[in-house]
């Protein structure tokens, strides 16, 4: 039989060939794809389309409305990322500290992370529907209660019942959660807050027992009287590979937020909560823009591309303890 | 004076009993150790003292003390523990001052941002930072200062947590099989380092070993348990002389005592493997009783002599200082094991025949309940 490797050294390439040409077909080419038709002004559809250099990034950094996107993704992640790390680390501490019962809780507090959030998100449309949504009918109704009233006002702190949001809210109308500007972002993070914050708590539960319990034996021999001392001395520090990997996940995780925007507001009120991924969609395939659409999707990776360097840089030099 | 006493102390773990009713006294600025088999109950019983475990029953007592009720950081003790238990995010230097920082500076002169405004946390860090560097030069680890303990050899890792230990002036040390794991050479080092840091600091040391040795060679007293229960509390001395029970006499001693049954004829004497013994006690109560007899109370006879009895040997063990000799005789099927100097055992060989007997007056022993009943005078 003939050798159908005559060199003997070429055989490995055979092996990793299929592999390397997969991943280069679907992996990488996509991307040069997108980066290609970013200097573009193609449309999906139209016969032919121009090059036009750096403009389409021009275009992003100048309008207005690129820059509300900007601002509107930027604030969901540095409200999303913090609130709901610090809920999930005290939660899995809260919950690795009880004797009994912690699967149930651990079970209720990941099913908004296994739900369909689209599903979900119809359930919230429900929910804070500004008129017949229960979250409004319970503060309507709560208004002419006198304890939830001054409860939610502050009175009984001293505060004038009238002054103060609740008050306004009962004189006035209740807010419209998803319809105006001055809440849908925040409604959408805090929906994204009650979404992720579940799996942070999972990953937080799985770093806590990687910490041996003679640390706290120790810490306690070593006078650290008290769960803040213990958790500052053993709990925190050790828990810094955790942080980087749920710090880094949960980012990109809110980078990519979509299917509340999508199914809630649709980036709106007057552009509110136009986040990246909803604005690469709008563009690249409701409307067929596919220059621009690309050019969001360069800048979406290099900023992905930029929090996974910061997460190997962490990896490699600080929190790497053997 | 007792520095440490535990009365009474009871402990389960679920339905399993691991501390069954144990009372010990431990004095002042003695060096006690606690010996006995892997699973006895020993790391329990001092986690116990230390407070990070609770028990189920009876008292702690330190200094005079009940201490039941306050918590591990408020006894002042120091304590070494099995696996070290060195904090790996900080270096050898800050795992160090660890104990020193959370005692002498307030929780205001901790903190990294309104820290610095005392003026009195300076002086305080200096002087932490002198008892570090003393204590590094005593252990031998000031060139490891500003490793990570991820970067120390186990040896290495020991002495920074003893060192750990010792940087404060705790009531008392205990330590959890702080030696268990280095090799044999730094183990016996450590172990006379570790002397004679209790001559010098006169502090109460509670020392928990499987290792005999180390048990037998340290200490002032050592308490032997077993299951749960501790079986003798006195020096090495009389432990190895006088063990009160079979148990203690089996497990103390390397290679182990040897065991052969006896029984007493009508007349009160005692006949073991056909050999008369003219040692006389007080005849016990019961006719068949159990000879214990260490390897090295056993002598070996030129071949033509009118005493003792024939062995065959089995086995030769040479420890270079010593040599071991498996032997079996007609009379049991249990080997017994003679400890003789390498001149003696130069000429015999497996499967000879030789003749030895026992050292009458050394021989102990034990009842039918396993008690000891024939006391020795120790010699002063
Ligand atoms: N947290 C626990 N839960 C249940 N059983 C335990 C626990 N800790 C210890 N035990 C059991 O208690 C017994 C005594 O354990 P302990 O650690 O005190 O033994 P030890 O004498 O220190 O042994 P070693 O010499 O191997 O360290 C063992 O049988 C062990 O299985
Ligand atoms: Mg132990």
């Amino acid at each position: 039989m003939k050798n159908i490797f005559p060199n003997q050294l070429s055989s490995h390439v055979w092996f990793v060939v299929p592999a390397v040409l997969l991943m280069i077909l679907l992996l990488i080419l996509p991307v040069f794809v997108a980066a290609t038709f970013s200097f573009t002004n193609y449309n999906l559809g139209s016969p032919d389309f121009e090059w036009i250099g750096t403009k389409n990034y021009e275009v992003l950094f100048k309008y207005s409305s690129y820059k509300k996107m900007f601002t509107a993704s930027f604030t969901y992640i540095f409200v999303v990322v913090p609130i709901s790390i610090i809920l999930g680390l005290f939660s899995a501490i809260l919950i690795s500290s009880l004797r009994f019962g912690g699967e149930i809780y651990k079970t209720i507090f990941f099913l908004p992370v296994m739900a369909t959030l689209l599903a979900m998100a119809i359930v919230w449309d429900f929910t804070l529907d500004p008129i017949v949504g229960i979250v409004n009918q319970t503060l309507q109704k709560g208004c002419n209660t006198n304890f939830f009233y001054s409860l939610m006002t502050g009175s009984w702190l001293g505060f004038n019942p009238v002054d103060t949001w609740y008050g306004i809210a009962c004189a006035e109308r209740m807010p419209n959660w998803l319809g105006d500007k001055k809440y849908a972002l925040g409604t959408i993070a805090f929906i994204g807050i009650w979404q992720s914050f579940g799996f942070n708590m999972v990953l937080y539960l799985a770093g806590l027992t990687a910490v041996p319990r003679t640390l706290y034996k120790a810490a306690e021999i070593d006078g650290a009287s008290g769960s803040w001392e213990s958790f500052k001395l053993v709990t925190w520090p050790l828990l810094g590979p955790t942080h980087v990997f749920v710090v880094t996940i949960t980012s990109i995780r809110s980078f990519q937020v979509f299917d509340t925007v999508e199914a809630l507001t649709r980036g709106g009120p007057s552009k509110s909560t136009y986040m990246m991924v909803y604005a690469m969609f709008e563009k690249g395939v409701k409307q067929n823009l596919i220059g621009i659409g690309s050019t969001l999707t360069v800048v979406f990776l290099f900023f992905v591309l930029f929090l996974t360097l910061i997460q190997v840089y962490f990896v490699n030099r600080k929190v790497h303890y053997s | 004076m007792y520095s440490i006493e535990l009365k009474n102390i009871k402990k389960n773990f679920g339905r399993t009993p691991v501390l069954k009713a144990i009372n010990l006294a431990i004095k002042d600025g003695e060096f006690l150790t606690l010996v006995g088999p892997s699973g006895c109950g020993k790391s329990t019983l001092l986690q116990i003292l230390a407070g990070l475990e609770s028990q189920d029953e009876g008292d702690v007592i330190i200094n005079n003390k009940i201490v039941n009720n306050i918590r591990a950081s408020h006894r002042n003790l120091a304590m070494v523990f099995q696996t070290y238990a060195l904090y790996p995010h900080l270096t050898v230097q800050q795992n160090l001052a660890v104990p020193l920082k959370l005692r002498s500076l307030t929780s205001a002169e901790r903190n990294p941002f309104i820290g610095p405004l005392f003026p009195t946390r300076k002086r305080k860090l200096a002087k932490i930072q002198e008892k570090i560097i003393h204590t590094s030069e005593i252990l031998q680890i000031s060139h490891l200062l500003g490793r990570k303990p991820a970067q120390l050899s186990g040896g290495q890792q020991q002495r920074v947590a003893l060192g750990r230990a010792m940087v404060r002036e705790p009531s008392a040390f205990l330590m959890d099989e702080p030696l268990s794991n280095l090799d044999a050479a730094l183990r016996v080092h450590m172990r006379t380092e570790l002397s004679q840091l209790h001559r010098q600091l006169k502090t109460t040391f509670v020392y928990v070993t499987h290792d005999q040795a180390e048990a037998l060679t340290m200490s002032d007293r050592m308490a032997v348990m077993m299951n749960g229960k501790i079986l003798q509390i006195d020096t090495p001395d009389q432990i190895y002389q006088n063990p009160l029970t079979l148990e203690v006499a089996e497990f103390i001693g390397s290679p182990k005592i040897n065991i052969a049954p006896a029984e007493y004829d009508t007349n009160g004497h005692l006949t073991c493997l056909g050999v008369k013994i003219s040692f006389s006690t007080a005849m016990p109560e019961q006719k068949n009783v159990k000879l214990g007899i260490r390897p090295e109370h056993f002598e070996i006879l030129p071949q033509d002599a009118k005493i003792g009895f024939l062995a065959d040997v089995q086995f030769k063990e040479n420890m270079g200082s010593d040599i071991y000799l498996h032997f079996k005789t007609n009379y049991f099927e249990q080997f017994f094991i003679v400890r003789c100097s390498p001149e003696k055992a130069r000429f015999i060989a497996v499967g000879d025949r030789i003749r030895i007997r026992w050292i009458e007056e050394k021989i102990l022993i034990f009842g039918s309940s396993n008690e000891l009943v024939s006391f020795k005078k120790l010699k002063p």
